[in-house]
């Protein structure tokens, strides 16, 4: 391109940028935007809703962009209006954080399709959100983890005690015990997402304290590492976390966002976008296991699928009572299972967790 | 000897160019040549840098919607400049408005969020009023040993920054956690009455505390008394003692007044915009301050342009990932902008002293 | 006699030192021969510390050349005077405490090409310290040293990089008596190893204990040179202060009232020590009392605990028949005490603000520059129009301080104070660093201030000063007024020898 052209072009940009209304751009090729609170990085929540962005453009053909490390204040609401400008009507907003941001911005623009993530906290024609049952897998490498623990100590790093995490702890100290009625469950917080040293330091502390197991509920791979390093297991969290200890690494919930992404941009095309509070998991394929250590055995294998099996079809509840939590209190009585709702805003530890609980954070 | 002496009172030869003239050129030299820096890595990693330019100068400033976003994020900046500016004109060095904002906010909040009834020409006038109090007081914190045993303020007003990030994490974990938000770290909305008014599109009621602002703190510095002694602390302490200024007691003032518009930005943060107490109440607002009242000289009007080019600077960058730039890239582009003008001015700094001792150095010479 | 000589180590010819605002060295020349402890004497400001900065690589003269026995040579860095073997023994330490002695001695010498092992070091150091009979651990933290272990550690270092002409700058300023002894006895063994000592002092005893010759510096020239045999504490204090002694038409003292009375003040000093231990004094209306005395002896605290700036330990200071001690600086002012701090560029301006802002530093608070509680730039503008007129300071009023000269930066601060309306002034080295013309300037503000019937206590190291301007002068030594006399009584000689301590009853 010559000088002068280059001008030129950059002037016809300024210009269409500053005019042009962004509805009056074609509709053919599906314009997608989603909105991340961390970098992608290698692994972790943000690196697999990456994996679906990818998977949107090949399938659909759909041109997407995203925006990294977002924070979840009115700045999301700023890239959300850039992002609507130029031209984005459909949006991925991949933190819980962004939802009531997301419902102001879906008020001003009713045209603008928002998936948001849940647990969702309202609703409008053009909002919806996605949710994990992560208790679900969060069980089976319980289990897993009941198994394989030779010291009979289990540890968990955790992030913070929200509702998104309580769960999953609580399913997989269950599945811990399912396993193994001897294991103790030990956990730790670090009230951070994503800060790898701490972390793993974290992780450390936990394999100090005897523990052969580490899982967690982060999004780095530090507690993998820490694991590895100690020559002790480890389950991981949100992606595979295997190559960053393929020795250590038993297995971990994986989330596959791609076909329900996919779902929902083709509704969008369709005119049949469903405003509605979506929980995936196992039976639906959002979640999975990673691939399992060949170190485990068959007869765990078989158990593990056997769980999974059972809690597609419905036949085993991770949630059943009765449960008490860690000060004794009785939470779910004998014979009841727990609802949705009451999962998703759990505050509590389950009785004989060893670790602080989170109100006492 | 007569003749000798007359040689050196020669007043030195003036610049060509007027002094604030060259400050601008030179500042504006700093942004090409980080522009030109950026470009390079821009196009490194495959991007068209005029058009990544354009995107970012279309997200500050090109649209009513950009111009309204950069007004408000400006708001803050410019209270928080104000607030480090009047320390930093005392020779006080407040790394801790991050902190004051941030408690300020907080202050404004408890009352919004236990008296959500109150008509709002109770509870605003009342959110205002704890603002600036909670940031005073969160200044005097570090203030009060400053000016009485010389504790230095840099070190403790920076780490009070932390503790009241923790306040935040401890309220909106705890007793202010909206119960509906599944223990997310939210504190509940604030009720309509709690809410500033908007002047224009989103730009709320915060600009023209921010603009008020400015009037009185260019006033209090360059008409008072009390200013004077400010100025005279910050640039010559020895000087100040001599004059038998009230040293301590202006250590005080200037903290707790600095703290109070800080207070003041926060409470506009979360009663304008936010409208709830959450972690990231600013996103850095505080800090930026520092590097703006240092770009503007801390002159409290240069502090408005400067505050709205720099506020124009970070949703330029927003908008510049929004065409795929990676984040990273973006931050790149800021900072050197950033530190390729403050490089400038140093090296301002630099050639007038050179230039001022040149001077001297040929008057007294033709003197011998 | 000049045959027998060798050849000298170092020669300094024509130096000349500009600095904004002062002319520190005015063309100087100075020859170090081999084995001789060469005093270089001179009140502050005399130019000692400058030239031998400058022989020591800190400073490039702007004139005059170096030679190193006899080769020409341009000094860069202290690094290059190192290499050509000369040597600084600082007077505040360049030390890393936490360090042993060994590791400070090899600190930043890079003669050992290949890389020592520890116990080599150790070996050298030893071996080095042993040969000069300086007795130190080598093993030793400087941290845990006392101070005249710590000189001998700087002299170790020097002697290290092979120095052979070693700059003592005011050594025995820190140390205790028997300290002295020893330090003396270490540069005696110095120079008898064919090295060459340059003493610095403005201590006429110790310089007559230890130098073989002694070279007299005042205003930046050198003002006589003589073998030791040839000097008397006399000579060399006239040479130091100067003989001639500026007639002017004396006006006899209309004395009057007491104005200001200091009795049996103590204080400390910036780093701690008894600056002023038991001074007393007075000064009445019309009458210039000076107080004369190589500077650092507590003139400048006493000053400013009459002031109210510093807090006096002990004493009382009377301003007017008021007890004003420890009351606040902006009291005592109101009450009419007017002050010309040492340092205009720390104290008594900002040099950052422009003429009109400094005009008002000490009186902005007052009608008319503050009235309703606001700062009034007219009446502010027009006092300091009223004294750059009135006081011919050559400046702009919109010109930072900073671009000034040093006179008319100090004619504004000795204006700014005169136009207080004082009954008291006190003045500290009002002409310290100023030219002949603006040290004119200043002296004709004290006098005219003086008929008017001011009380004036100036403080000055130059004696000819003092004896020009006063009615009674004073003799500050140690922190305490150690003699008094009428002017018209003074006698030079003597009073050189009080300012030196020589003159000190035992």
């Amino acid at each position: 391109m010559t000088r002068q052209g280059i001008r030129g072009f950059v002037l016809i940009a300024l210009l269409a940028a500053m005019l042009v209304p962004g509805d009056t751009l074609a509709q053919a090729k599906p314009k997608v935007a989603f909105v991340y609170t961390g970098p992608i990085g290698d692994a972790g929540w943000t690196f697999q809703h990456d994996i679906a962005r990818r998977h949107l453009e090949q399938a659909l053909g759909a041109e997407t962009t995203y925006i990294e490390s977002m924070p979840e204040t009115a700045d999301a609401v700023r890239v959300m209006e850039q992002l609507i400008q130029k031209g984005y009507k459909i949006l991925f907003m991949t933190s819980f954080g962004y939802q009531k941001l997301s419902l102001e911005v879906a008020k001003k623009h009713p045209d603008v399709f928002i998936v948001g993530t849940g647990p969702g906290i309202g609703l409008a024609p053009n909002v919806k959100t996605m949710y994990g049952r992560i208790w679900e897998p969060r069980y089976l490498t319980g289990l897993i983890a009941g198994k394989m623990t030779k010291s009979n100590t289990v540890g968990f790093v955790a992030a913070h005690p929200t509702p998104g995490v309580l769960p999953g702890i609580n399913a997989f100290a269950l599945g811990v015990w399912a396993a193994n009625p001897q294991a103790k469950v030990k956990v730790v917080w670090t009230r951070t997402w994503y800060d790898p040293p701490k972390e793993k330091a974290a992780a450390k502390a936990l394999i100090d304290a005897g523990a052969d197991v580490i899982a967690q509920h982060q999004d780095s791979p530090a507690p993998v590492q820490a694991a590895a390093e100690a020559g002790k297991y480890a389950i991981g969290n949100n992606s595979n976390m295997a190559p960053f200890g393929p020795k250590a690494f038993l297995t971990g919930p994986v989330y596959d966002w791609r076909p329900l992404d996919e779902a929902n941009v083709k509704a969008i095309l369709a005119g049949q976008f469903k405003s509605e509070d979506y929980y995936g998991g196992l039976s639906d394929g959002l979640l999975s296991l990673a691939p399992l250590h060949e170190a485990i055995p068959d007869s765990v294998k078989k158990m593990v699928e056997q769980a999974r099996q059972d809690i597609i079809s419905g036949k085993l509840q991770v949630f059943k009572g009765p449960i008490k939590d860690q000060e004794g209190t009785l939470r779910v009585p004998a014979g009841e299972v727990m609802s949705l709702k009451d999962i998703t805003s759990t505050r509590w530890l389950v009785h004989g967790i060893d670790g602080p609980s989170p109100t006492a954070q | 000897m007569a003749d000798a002496t007359l040689a050196i009172e020669r007043p030195a030869p003036r610049p060509r160019i007027p002094e604030w003239v060259e400050a601008i050129l030179v500042r504006l030299a700093g942004i090409v040549a980080a522009l030109l820096v950026c470009a390079v890595l821009l196009l490194l990693q495959g991007y068209h840098p005029l058009l990544a330019y354009a995107d970012m100068a279309v997200g500050a400033f090109g649209s009513r919607f950009a111009i309204e976003q950069t007004l408000l994020k400006a708001i803050p900046l410019m209270l928080t400049t104000l607030g480090v500016t009047l320390t930093f004109t005392a020779g006080l060095w407040n790394i801790g408005a991050e902190g004051q904002l941030t408690i300020g906010a907080l202050a404004a909040a408890w009352l919004a969020l236990n008296h959500p009834s109150l008509p709002a020409l109770v509870l605003l006038p009342g959110m205002v009023l704890l603002g600036l109090l909670g940031g005073a007081l969160w200044a005097l914190v570090p203030a009060v040993p400053r000016a009485y045993v010389g504790m230095n303020e840099v070190i403790s007003t920076l780490l009070l920054n932390y503790v009241a990030l923790l306040v935040v994490d401890y309220l909106v974990f705890g007793s202010w956690a909206d119960p509906t938000a599944f223990n997310f770290p939210y504190s509940p909305a604030f009720s309509d009455t709690a809410r500033l008014p908007m002047l224009f599109g989103d730009v709320h009621l915060g600009l023209v505390f921010a603009l008020a602002a400015t009037v009185v703190v260019a006033a209090a510095l360059g008409h008072t008394p009390w200013g004077y002694e400010i100025r005279t602390s910050g640039a010559s302490p020895g000087a100040a003692r001599y004059a038998g200024m009230p040293v301590t007691r202006n250590i005080l003032v200037a903290m707790a007044a600095s703290g109070a518009l800080s207070g003041l930005a926060g409470m506009a943060e979360v009663s304008g915009m936010i409208f709830r107490v959450q972690q990231g109440l600013s996103p850095g607002y505080g800090y930026s301050a520092i590097i703006i009242a240092w770009l503007a000289k801390l002159n409290p009007w240069a502090a408005v342009p400067v505050a709205i080019l720099f506020a124009g600077l970070l949703n330029g960058g927003f908008a510049l990932q929004t065409s795929k730039v990676p984040a990273a890239i973006t931050y790149m582009i800021q900072a050197a902008i950033l530190f390729l003008v403050v490089a400038g001015e140093s090296l301002l700094a630099r050639v007038r002293r050179a230039r001022a001792a040149a001077a001297q150095k040929a008057a007294l010479g033709g003197a011998r | 006699m000049a045959d027998a000589r060798p050849p000298a180590l170092v020669e300094l010819r024509g130096i000349v030192k500009v600095f904004p605002g002062a002319l520190a060295n005015a063309g100087i020349d100075l020859a170090i021969y081999p084995g001789e402890v060469l005093a270089l004497l001179g009140e502050n400001g005399a130019g000692k510390t400058t030239l031998m900065n400058i022989l020591s690589g800190l400073y490039r003269p702007d004139e005059g050349e170096i030679r190193v026995v006899g080769e020409r040579v341009v000094l860069r860095s202290p690094r290059d005077a190192i290499e050509r073997g000369i040597g600084m023994v600082h007077q505040h330490f360049r030390l890393v405490e936490r360090f042993t002695v060994a590791e400070n001695v090899l600190l930043g010498s890079h003669t050992p090409r290949f890389r020592l092992s520890p116990g080599q070091v150790l070996e050298h150091v030893r071996a080095l310290g042993a040969r000069h009979e300086i007795a130190l651990d080598p093993r030793a933290y400087v941290g845990d040293l006392s101070v005249g272990e710590r000189q001998r550690v700087e002299i170790l270092k020097v002697l290290y990089r092979g120095s052979r002409v070693l700059i003592f700058d005011e050594p025995t300023a820190v140390l205790a008596p028997p300290e002295v002894d020893s330090l003396f006895a270490g540069i005696r063994r110095i120079v008898g190893e064919g090295r060459a000592v340059v003493f610095i002092s403005h201590k006429l005893d110790e310089v007559l204990r230890i130098a073989t010759r002694i070279v007299v510096l005042r205003h930046g020239r050198v003002a006589g040179a003589m073998p030791r045999a040839e000097a008397t504490p006399g000579k060399l204090a006239t040479l130091m202060v100067g003989r001639e002694i500026p007639s002017r038409p004396r006006v006899a003292a209309a004395r009057g009232s007491l104005r200001l009375r200091v009795e049996d003040v103590a204080a400390r000093g910036e780093r701690g020590y008894l600056a002023v231990d038991g001074a007393s004094l007075t000064v009445h209306s019309g009458e210039i009392v000076g107080v004369a005395g190589v500077a650092g002896n507590g003139q400048a605290e006493l000053a400013e605990t009459i002031a109210g700036i510093r807090a006096p330990l002990r004493g009382r200071v009377w301003l007017d028949e008021h007890d004003v001690t420890t009351r606040p600086a902006r009291e005592i002012r109101e009450r009419g005490l007017a002050f010309i701090p040492e340092d205009r560029h720390r104290q008594g301006l900002v040099p950052a603000f422009n003429v009109v802002e400094n005009a008002i530093l000490t009186c902005y608070a007052r009608a008319p520059i503050s009235r309703g509680g606001l700062l009034r730039r007219r009446p502010a503008r027009t006092h300091a129009r009223r004294l750059v007129e009135a006081f011919q300071i050559q400046a702009s009023l919109e010109t930072p301080v900073r671009a000034l000269s040093g006179g008319n930066q100090q004619r504004l601060l000795v204006a700014r104070e005169a136009a207080q309306e004082p009954k008291v002034l006190v003045a500290l080295h009002p002409t310290a660093g100023l030219d002949v013309a603006s040290t004119e300037a200043v002296h004709r503000i004290l006098l005219e201030l003086r008929a008017r019937g001011v009380a004036v206590l100036l403080v000055s190291e130059h004696l000819d000063e003092v004896l020009a301007l006063s009615d009674r002068v004073l003799v500050m030594y140690r922190g305490r007024i150690v003699h008094e006399r009428p002017a018209s009584h003074a006698d030079v000689d003597e009073i050189g020898l009080y300012m030196t301590g020589v003159g000190e009853p035992p």
